[in-house]
């Protein structure tokens, strides 16, 4: 009963953080820019590449949902301190972080679709490749808006905030073989991207895919990498949003 | 609500730690407006706050309604809402939208969250911007949106750290017309202002807070009568009579006008000295900012 009552606020407060993006369209339409450079980049440089980079830009559009959560999260507290109206109310501290990530990432879900559309275009996959694409854009989404909630309440000035925000994203999104084939990547280095949870998404869609098959080993790998890291730092962030709901 | 020697201290990365509140205890009864008056950084907001459940206390404590603030917060926020100090609403959502998603996070079914919504917004006169983004309204309007939200609440307590800030007269005055209202249907209010008039005006009782102690507690017109009267003559240019006056009562001297408060008795010895000296002078009630600046200052001078 305790349990059902801490997250009762949630879809309410998903609904009012879905709301406050959806009256910024222009956002959520340019949030897709880094995607579509980097794909346009793959398809006139090396179209054979297409199909890798469609699904890399479906892992990289949720894990770009953190950087959404930071900002959003971020500029709630330091310049709205709207926080605080929520967090002295019985609205639990739980709700209020993942209602903010689930709106947010509704929100943001138009330009994924029309991602997951040209992919399907490009190279369509089967139900089976569609049910573990689903789950693991899921755990990207999750791993994603939980760091993200917990960086974002770290900082006491915005501008201090979007380098941090920017870097993470482009590290983590851009450098690891997210938008190329894992191939490419030195054959040293393979493991550290099956464990990072942008590269080792995209390499588990693209094998569930039938575009790039992994062995059994490092789809083994790269699966518990990416749902441990999701737990985990699920665990965490609600763990985090209790304490840092209130200042020591 | 009762706050008992409550503590804070700051702790800073140099290792050194700011105190800003030294033993804080007051209490506040059911149907209460109370207000906390201080300077800048006297400890209001922190004490707030650390009621309101949002800051852990260094040591002591502070019960709402039987619960303890620190070790049992989840009891104590369904009973309270707040105003937090310069916060905004979300610029993205109008103020029907902002009242009525506050309202159904709390819990509030539809029918009643829509009805508190619209009983808000007419109560802080906020009906025919109900539909415009807050990003376009101005900021007294800004600050009447997050006013309501609380109001709509119907909370048995309901902070607000200076909740009227920016605000022009008249919105002020509905502010307090509504504040009103909800301490007679049964809700207790703590606020803290830097608006004298509006302690006034407004609070049942008032603490006067200083470096984070309690220096005074009462009602503004016990405050006023710690002045040592309860008249205030004014004599401009009186710097040569400040002497003689300082026999009526206690002087301050400000920009070459004399301040003397006094008993209604005595008024007319001070303007015929006055006069005499060819000087003019001004009589009015004794105020309570005058009651604030002789506490707070007899303190700052003890320091």
């Amino acid at each position: 009963m305790a349990f059902a009552r801490r997250w009762s606020g949630t879809g309410v407060f998903l609904g009012t953080s879905m709301r406050v993006q959806l009256h910024d369209p222009l956002a959520i339409v340019s949030s897709a820019l880094v995607e579509a450079i980097l794909i346009v980049f793959v398809w006139v440089l090396a179209p054979k590449y297409l199909a890798f980079a469609l699904f890399g830009s479906l892992v990289y559009s949720l894990f770009l949902i953190g950087q959404h959560v930071i900002n959003e999260a971020a500029y709630i507290r330091i310049e709205h301190k709207i926080n605080e109206l929520y967090h002295a109310s019985p609205l639990s501290p739980e709700a209020y972080f993942l209602g903010m990530a689930g709106g947010i990432g509704i929100a943001y879900l138009p330009t994924t679709l029309v991602l997951f559309v040209l992919s399907m275009i490009v190279y369509p996959v089967t139900v089976g490749g569609f049910g573990a694409l689903l789950v693991v854009l899921l755990a990207v989404w999750l791993f994603s808006a939980s760091i993200a909630y917990v960086i974002s309440t770290l900082f006491r000035d915005m501008k201090a905030i979007w380098p941090y925000a920017a870097l993470i994203t482009n590290v983590l999104g851009v450098v690891p073989p997210v938008f190329y084939p894992l191939a490419l990547w030195p054959a040293e280095w393979r493991s550290i991207a099956l464990v990072l949870p942008t590269s080792s998404g995209a390499a588990l869609i693209e094998s569930a895919a039938g575009l790039q098959p992994l062995p059994l080993g490092d789809v083994f790998l790269a699966a518990t990498a990416l749902a441990l890291e999701a737990a985990v730092a699920f665990v965490f962030a609600v763990w985090w949003a209790r304490r840092s709901s209130r200042e020591a | 609500m009762r706050g008992t020697d409550v503590r804070k201290t700051y702790r800073m990365r140099t290792g050194d730690g700011i105190e800003a509140l030294r033993g804080v205890s007051l209490s506040i009864r059911r149907g209460e407006r109370v207000a906390l008056l201080g300077r800048n950084g006297a400890g209001k907001t922190t004490f707030l706050r650390i009621a309101s459940t949002l800051l852990m206390p260094t040591s002591g404590s502070v019960e709402v309604f039987g619960h303890d603030v620190a070790s049992d917060p989840d009891a104590v926020r369904p009973l309270i809402a707040v105003v937090p100090q310069e916060s905004h609403p979300f610029f993205h959502l109008t103020p029907r939208e902002q009242v009525y998603a506050y309202l159904r996070a709390r819990g509030i079914p539809r029918d009643e969250a829509r009805a508190k919504t619209e009983w808000a917004l007419a109560q802080v006169g906020l009906e025919e911007v109900a539909k415009r983004l807050t990003i376009t309204l101005s900021g007294g309007q800004k600050q009447r949106t997050m006013v309501a939200t609380v109001l709509a609440t119907g909370a048995p307590l309901l902070f607000l750290d200076e909740p009227t800030i920016g605000l022009d007269p008249f919105a002020r005055r509905a502010v307090w017309r509504s504040l009103r209202q909800l301490t007679s249907e049964g809700s207790t209010i703590l606020l803290t202002t830097h608006y004298l008039d509006e302690a006034e005006a407004l609070s049942d009782r008032l603490y006067i807070v200083e470096e984070g102690r309690v220096l005074a507690e009462g009602t503004a017109e016990e405050m006023k009568r710690q002045v040592g009267g309860s008249v205030r003559v004014s004599v401009k240019d009186g710097g040569s009579l400040q002497e003689q006056m300082a026999t009526f009562g206690p002087v301050v001297s400000e920009d070459g006008t004399v301040h003397v408060v006094t008993d209604p008795e005595r008024i007319g010895e001070l303007v015929d000295l006055a006069m005499a000296r060819g000087l003019s002078s001004t009589v009015g009630p004794v105020s309570l900012e005058e009651a604030f600046l002789r506490v707070v200052g007899r303190s700052i001078d003890q320091d």
